[in-house]
């Protein structure tokens, strides 16, 4: 499921957007090792740079931002030694875009063109990456339409007028995986897309994810869908990781108090009705960060030296890390449960 | 708390709307009460006819057929002063707090417009007392604090509770809140939520809740009902607790088996129930017999393409427009007999 060596390495990013204010700190200090063949979700609150950090990996961000430092090694492909993303010319950058990492957008309404036929654009997609065989690029086409459960000929053909939200967010997924990435970056996969749609793109991902052998990122504020999805969870907040951990480490021994409120805060569908809290105040204004800690001012567990000290993110237990002084007071949020460790033990 | 006669009463609704020579039938036979001081959630997907259902209940629009009935009274036949008195008790709230707020005023103006309007205070220094109280109800505190500001200097979640302090200027009795909470960050949804669940219990207001959400729907309306709508039909209704654990028409258990859940384990261990197509009809071209057909997976032929199902008891507590439940019903209570 999970190999040594990492796909993608993410070292120190920060990024920031020039505004009027002043500099909008939107990333800040970000490090993380994306493993092959693994599903990394990274969660946290609309501004906490989630998006920031995804459109920074394929360099698309706006104008107005600039990568003030970090690198993102790339090692898979046939690049020979590892290649940082961030220090490739432009045509360089076409050819790692979608052979090697692929992005998929939240909003799949307004991906595609809505005057090109669907095979036009697979087949443009193709050609500006440097894929120019296009029979061979319609069956690869066909057979991924097969796999994300569209049906092949009639889709290849369509408008995208013609296809539902759902249809359209599957057809991007195709669009995406066409040239075989190593990596797939999903941004919100699923917003605003109905449930029983939701679940037929959940279903269609773990398979794909499991037979292709592509690393999977996927930035979401839906815990459940992390929860579903994920191998590992990168909790974000005010533009730095704050935790990072496996899924069942983080959902259920929390080390930060902010990822330890957002599970509060999310009502479940089967079992208990859990009494739920919200985090109060709101986060910090990125331009003008607090001292210490960013989420001090809403943190329960709040000491004097949080407000002065910056935490560093740092390793609690086995793979799991997180920036808090306090980490080691915060309480085990649910017992996992017991049939499942014997699972994982056998 | 309850009374005997319903504060609310939908009988037989349908709204049509015309888009060129094609009608497009959102709502068709929708019939149900809501009790003094309840809250019932209608949940759904989009297009499913929650929202419409909505602004008939708040009188915005008009039904194309059957009757809403309000304490008791048939709204359509109401005039002047009785029906605006219907169009006070009744207020809505909107998705999104972005959108529903005049960005040029600051919330003084905004709440104590219909203050005036209505003539329920007499002079500006009545009005900033009863605003800054209305501040305070939806935890807007402390109130002297907010109520010179204008929208842009507000967070999502406060200017929902803006929304809600507006639709309370008046003394409402029935709130029509429409998915209040969807565009709020998750943190705060809670507080917005446990909020208006206060307002409930303190004003003994009554809530038609709407969200596509049904945890959302399961934590708020835990003692009320809620009712599930699929292409413009009621298709099962019941108590919270009952709908979500043991839910009873296929389509309910398809949302609820497909959903997500906040814990790892408890999401990937989930039974999931696959459906025969995952097209969603047009509303233009509604299903014949159970509008659910083409996707059930129990579908029996000649049977669910030809008739249409009726809310009818089921094995469970909830009623289900479904021939199926309808028939192992049926059986269950002969086999008792």
């Amino acid at each position: 499921m999970r190999s040594h060596q990492p796909v993608l390495s993410i070292q120190n990013l920060s990024v920031e957007y020039a505004a009027r204010r002043g500099k909008v700190k939107a990333v800040r200090n970000v490090s993380f090792d994306v493993f092959s063949g693994e599903t990394v979700a990274v969660i946290g609150e609309s501004g906490c740079g989630k998006t920031t950090l995804a459109l920074a990996l394929v360099r698309l961000l706006a104008r107005a931002a600039k990568i003030t430092s970090g690198k993102v090694l790339f090692h898979g492909g046939d690049y020979g030694a590892p290649i940082d993303v961030l220090r490739l010319s432009q045509r360089q950058l076409r050819a790692f875009r979608w052979r090697n990492c692929a992005m998929v957008f939240q909003s799949a309404l307004n991906a595609l063109n809505p005057v090109l036929r669907v095979s036009a654009q697979v087949q443009e997609t193709a050609r500006a990456h440097g894929e120019h065989d296009a029979k061979r690029i319609e069956e690869r086409a066909l057979w991924l339409f097969q796999q994300v459960r569209l049906d092949p000929k009639r889709v290849y053909n369509a408008y995208p007028h013609e296809l539902s939200g759902g249809m359209r967010q599957r057809v991007l997924l195709a669009l995406g995986l066409l040239l075989d990435p190593q990596v797939v970056i999903l941004d919100e996969p699923t917003t605003a897309l109905d449930v029983l749609t939701q679940r037929t793109i959940i279903e269609v991902l773990k398979r794909l994810r499991d037979e292709m052998g592509f690393a999977l990122i996927f930035i979401s504020h839906d815990l459940s869908m992390a929860a579903e999805l994920a191998h590992r969870i990168v909790t974000m907040y005010a533009g730095s990781v704050v935790e990072i951990g496996q899924v069942n480490e983080v959902f259920y021994r929390p080390k930060h108090p902010y990822t330890l409120g957002l599970m509060r805060a999310v009502p479940n569908l089967s079992g208990r009705r859990a009494e739920l809290i919200s985090i109060q105040g709101s986060p910090p204004d990125l331009i003008d960060l607090p001292s210490g800690c960013p989420f001090a001012p809403r943190c329960a567990y709040a000491q004097a030296i949080c407000h002065e000290q910056a935490p560093p993110l740092e390793m609690r237990d086995t793979d799991h890390a997180s920036a808090c002084h306090f980490w080691d007071r915060l309480p085990v949020l649910r017992e996992q449960p017991a049939a499942s460790s014997e699972e994982l033990r056998s | 708390m309850v009374n005997s006669s319903p504060l609310l009463s939908l009988q037989g609704v349908h709204k049509h709307f015309k888009a060129g020579r094609n009608t497009i039938r959102v709502l068709q036979d929708i019939s149900l009460d809501v009790a003094q001081g309840e809250i019932l959630c209608l949940v759904g997907e989009s297009g499913c006819g929650k929202t419409t259902t909505g602004k008939i209940i708040a009188g915005l629009i008009a039904p194309t057929a059957g009757k809403v009935f309000f304490e008791g009274k048939d709204v359509s036949q109401l005039r002047g002063e009785a029906f605006r008195a219907y169009r006070r008790a009744v207020q809505i709230v909107h998705q999104d707090p972005y959108a529903s707020l005049n960005p040029t005023q600051t919330l003084y103006r905004m709440l104590s417009f219909p203050l005036f309007r209505h003539r329920m205070v007499r002079s500006p220094a009545e009005a900033r007392s009863r605003v800054l109280e209305l501040l305070q109800l939806v935890d807007l505190t402390p109130p002297e604090d907010f109520i010179d500001k204008f929208p842009h200097q507000l967070s999502g979640g406060q200017r929902q509770r803006v929304s809600i302090a507006r639709a309370l200027t008046v003394n409402p009795r029935l709130i029509v809140a429409d998915e209040p909470v969807s565009m709020v960050d998750v943190s705060i949804r809670i507080s917005l939520l446990n909020t208006l669940s206060d307002l409930q219990r303190r004003l003994r207001l009554t809530f038609v809740f709407i969200t596509h959400d049904l945890a959302v729907a399961r934590y708020f309306a835990w003692e009320g009902r809620i009712a599930v709508m699929y292409l413009g039909r009621i298709v099962e209704i019941g108590s919270a607790p009952d709908v979500t654990a043991q839910p009873q028409h296929p389509y309910t258990r398809a949302l609820i088996t497909s959903l997500p859940e906040p814990d790892p384990e408890v999401t990937r261990r989930k039974q999931r129930i696959s459906l025969r197509s995952e097209d969603i009809p047009s509303l233009l071209r509604i299903p014949s017999g159970c509008a659910f057909h083409p996707r059930c997976p129990w579908h029996v032929p000649n049977v669910c393409d030809v008739a249409l199902p009726e809310l009818a008891p089921t094995e469970g507590r909830s009623l289900a427009a479904c021939h199926v439940t309808a028939q192992t019903a049926h059986h269950a209570q002969t086999q008792k007999a």
